[in-house]
């Protein structure tokens, strides 16, 4: 019998292996493998993995080089806003759908090569194994999905990417936890530039499809008029994810409180903690997705709060956190300056690794107790936000948010660089040794930029 | 010894000879006695392994008042490796175009060079070894100092002037390595004057051609350019006062400066720099403040690390910030925007408004910079902030730039001590990070 493989597509998958698993893509599931004897491979060994990881599965890597090849689609928060806008009829959701289930498979498949391209004692590590996994299963459900048609369709595709999306839930501190421990094993720069580009594919991949989620339930709820004008949705003016008007300084207001009430239950509630004073200009809004502005800020003013806190334990007043609201044409700039005594020298190298930094111990031993799954979160959650949350909805940022000031995880402000840069923004820190520091957040306004997906197509 | 009557011990050979203006071809120059500096022998000399000024080498003759011996030291060492320095430079220059070269401007900077190696090769290698000969040779070294005090602009003016014949790139490049290695230069002879003056005579004689202004407590805080002792509070006090007096002329306005955060903190440096850099992002703050209508003062941070790690200044304006499209000109030495009108009014930042000629002298008095760094006006040319960050970063600081355009601008001005400590032990400053590349 024929080989399915011809042999140059052997020799090709055998090429891809250069630092990866020489012996783990190849698949002897039923429907694909050919008979032994016409695929006499030289590493056509099964292979055990090491430690308590679970036995990986053979797997082709030729459907995966295919998605590999294609680039993604970028899309921006313009689009994003327009596919929601007025008009959701049918045919727009089910374009929406095709786009969300052809786009996801191709950018899990990029962040699965550059997983198999690490080093092999890195993607073994059981954390970052877990994540390999998967990501692999997802790529290979969606990849499996026919094209959508109909309302129906839509709404079982829309059940597996529910699904998904819990699933993943946990691919955050199971990256973090990988990174830390192996950061010894490799250059930390490399792990750095892995994470940067896992996050922001992960970011990427969650954002349309949680923007099609929501976009689903607006077109069947049961208030949903295609042709009314404001989208309405609860009462808020969310089209999707996506909030057009962000109000600045109710961003700031809310997460400030969130994070001195956190801070004042940590400490105990006699505690003082330092205001927030806001200034500049304070009418400002902008197209954004809420719970990433969310979280960003919350990173900035616990980290603020954080110092002020303890640079000033033995004084009666606490100096306050001041932060600056500033619209330009194009750019909406938050500058967050505290009096927190700034960072010390030698840390503002690894400020803003994930690899690098102090105390990874500690760190290490803080993720585990981040809680991982939606279940939790609401023993967390003490402040309810002001805007509808849907559950599942993004749980992984809230779970963050809401942790206890004392949970210190050491990657604030690498996280929130990715966020940040995701949507053409930047982040910026400047330190005042003996004083405080600045941390400006730049964000474009227009939100027409694209996503900023890495050039190979994320 | 009076310096005045030691002139008459210099040899005849070492009175400035006339510059030949147009003289360009790599042929030796004669002078009077027969002594030339060839080709080779500049090329030579450049190849010497570059000696970094350090801090180490700045201190390490002693504190003032240094006796015979470690000042003749000092003086030795200087004839030692100044040299090295301005062949290189020469080098540098020699290997632009010819195009450029032969600009009056740069040409005359060129021969400049050339002139003050010459006159320094004319003291024997290992000398001086008496005291008549050090005083010579620090006269030699004041007149030197003061033959280039006018470098950068009549370069920029070259440059200028020649800005179609060479990339805006390769001319930054040029400028910034070329003025990074003056610092060090200028400050080794410099160095070696203020440890002659501090040792021969009292520092506030009339005769002292550069000036302590007694910003510290007094001479005893010195050890040559370097004040152990300097409080940033002060300096940035006299330069806002000085800017401030330009803001009043020029606009009528001026406006106002707070200081806080640590103004008591004092920390040592080479006040010359750090007057310098002071009064160019001063400039900068109160120009953008009184162009955007602001009555909101600008607010100078003082932030002291712990265990006098270093010292960081913040200087927060609420002038409107800098464009988005002008931001990656800033560090540039942006000749190519320049029109010749502006060439001598106008200036850098984002958004400046068009410069009325009549008003140019007084804006060319804006553009003056108090204190011996450097000597006379940078007229406007933009090398502010680019060659601020070459004095900061000279001995391991930085310079940022962050900008909110729509409010304001925020500068942080990051310098190490010029680590002395109790002069028995040596810092970390000027032996990292340096830029000493001559």
């Amino acid at each position: 019998m024929a080989s399915m493989f011809p042999f140059s597509q052997r020799l090709r998958s055998c090429n891809n292996l250069s630092l990866g698993f020489p012996r783990k893509i190849f698949s002897y599931s039923p429907e694909s493998a050919p008979s032994p004897r016409a695929f006499p491979l030289p590493f056509a060994v099964r292979h055990r993995s090491f430690g308590s990881s679970p036995i990986h599965q053979w797997r082709s890597s030729v459907v995966l080089d295919s998605f590999v090849e294609k680039p993604a689609r970028p899309i921006s928060l313009r689009q994003l806003i327009f596919f929601g806008g007025r008009n959701l009829d049918e045919r727009r959701i089910i374009d929406f759908a095709n786009y969300v289930r052809s786009e996801l498979p191709v950018r899990i498949a990029h962040r699965i090569r550059d997983m198999q391209k690490l080093p092999y004692v890195v993607v073994t590590n059981r954390h970052l194994s877990e994540v390999y996994e998967l990501y692999y299963s997802a790529f290979d459900a969606f990849r499996k999905i026919p094209e959508i048609g109909t309302v129906e369709d839509n709404d079982n595709f829309c059940q597996v990417v529910k699904k998904t999306l819990k699933e993943h839930l946990t691919v955050i501190p199971s990256l973090a936890m990988g990174v830390l421990e192996c950061r010894d094993l490799v250059p930390p720069e490399e792990l750095d530039r892995f994470m940067n580009r896992v996050l922001r594919s992960r970011i990427s991949r969650r954002v349309i499809a949680e923007q099609h989620l929501a976009l689903t339930d607006t077109f069947n709820s049961p208030f949903h008029f295609p042709d009314s004008s404001p989208h309405h949705h609860s009462g808020t003016d969310f089209v999707g994810e996506v909030f057009p008007r962000c109000n600045a300084r109710e961003v700031v207001e809310t997460v400030g409180k969130h994070a001195q009430d956190l801070a004042r239950e940590a400490n105990g509630s006699l505690s003082r903690v330092p205001e927030i004073q806001i200034e500049g200009h304070l009418d400002t809004t902008f197209p954004y997705i809420l719970s990433h502005i969310e979280y960003i800020i919350g990173e900035l003013l616990r980290n603020s709060i954080q110092a002020t806190v303890d640079c000033h334990s033995s004084s009666l007043e606490l100096p306050p956190i001041k932060v600056l609201i500033c619209h330009a044409p194009q750019h909406v700039i938050f500058r967050v300056s505290d009096r927190g005594g700034g960072v010390p020298a030698d840390e503002l190298a690894d400020l803003w690794s994930f690899a690098k930094g102090p105390r990874p111990q500690a760190r290490l031993k803080n993720f585990s107790q981040v809680p991982k799954m939606a279940a939790t979160l609401q023993e967390l959650q003490k402040t309810s936000h002001t805007h509808s949350r849907r559950e599942g909805q993004d749980s992984s940022l809230s779970t963050l948010t809401s942790r206890p000031p004392h949970l210190r995880l050491g990657m604030g402000l690498p996280m929130s660089r990715v966020y940040a840069e995701y949507w053409a923004g930047s982040l910026e820190l400047h330190s005042l040794e003996g004083y405080g520091t600045d941390v400006f957040l730049q964000i474009s306004k227009l939100g027409n930029k694209s996503e900023q997906l890495n050039l190979d197509g994320v | 010894m009076n310096l005045v009557s030691s002139r008459s011990l210099l040899p005849r050979s070492l009175r400035l000879l006339p510059i030949s203006r147009r003289h360009l071809s790599t042929t030796p120059i004669a002078a009077p006695d027969g002594y030339t500096a060839s080709t080779d022998e500049i090329a030579r000399l450049a190849a010497n392994p570059l000696k970094p000024l350090t801090l180490r080498d700045l201190i390490r003759f002693g504190r003032p008042p240094l006796s015979p011996q470690a000042l003749l030291a000092s003086a030795r060492f200087t004839r030692e490796f100044l040299p090295i320095r301005l062949c290189r430079r020469i080098v540098a220059l020699r290997n632009l175009p010819f195009i450029i070269v032969s600009n009056q401007h740069v040409s005359a900077i060129y021969d400049n060079y050339q002139q003050s190696l010459r006159t320094v090769q004319l003291f024997p290698t290992s000398h001086p070894n008496t005291m008549a000969e050090e005083v010579a040779f620090t006269e030699m070294l004041i007149d030197i100092v003061k033959a280039h005090s006018n470098t950068i602009p009549v370069l920029a003016r070259g440059f200028l002037e020649c800005r179609r014949y060479i990339s805006s790139a390769e001319a930054t490049k040029f400028l910034d390595h070329h003025l990074r290695a003056r610092i060090g230069t200028r400050l080794m002879a410099e160095q070696h004057i203020a440890l002659h003056l501090a040792s021969t005579q009292s520092p506030f004689s009339n005769s002292n051609p550069l000036d302590y202004d007694g910003t510290s407590g007094g001479p005893d805080t010195y050890i040559g350019t370097i004040d152990t002792s300097l409080q940033p509070a002060h300096i940035i006090e006299s330069c806002a006062s000085f800017v401030g007096d330009i803001c009043e002329l020029r606009y009528g306005v001026r406006p106002q400066l707070k200081i806080d955060g640590d103004p008591e903190v004092r920390f040592p440096y080479i006040p010359v720099h750090l007057e310098y850099i002071i009064t160019e992002l001063l400039k900068n703050a109160f120009r953008a403040t009184v162009e955007a209508g602001s009555t909101v003062p600008v607010v100078v941070t003082i932030a002291a690390a712990p265990e006098s790690a270093g010292i960081t200044i913040r200087i927060r304006d609420q002038g409107g910030g800098i464009a988005p499209e002008d931001l990656g000109q800033i560090w540039s030495y942006s000749f190519s925007t320049f029109d010749h009108e502006r060439s001598m009014a106008g200036s850098k930042s984002g958004g400046a408004s068009q410069r009325n000629p009549a008003d140019e002298d007084v804006l060319g008095r804006f553009n003056e910079v108090v204190g011996a760094a450097e000597g006379s006006s940078i007229a406007g040319l933009g090398y502010g902030l680019p060659l601020s960050r070459a004095y900061a970063e000279y001995f391991g600081g930085s310079l940022h730039v962050q900008s909110a355009f729509g409010w304001g601008t925020d500068v942080y001005l990051k310098l190490k001590g010029v680590g002395i400590g109790d002069f028995g032990g040596i810092g970390m400053g000027g032996l990292s990070g340096h830029h000493d590349d001559v």
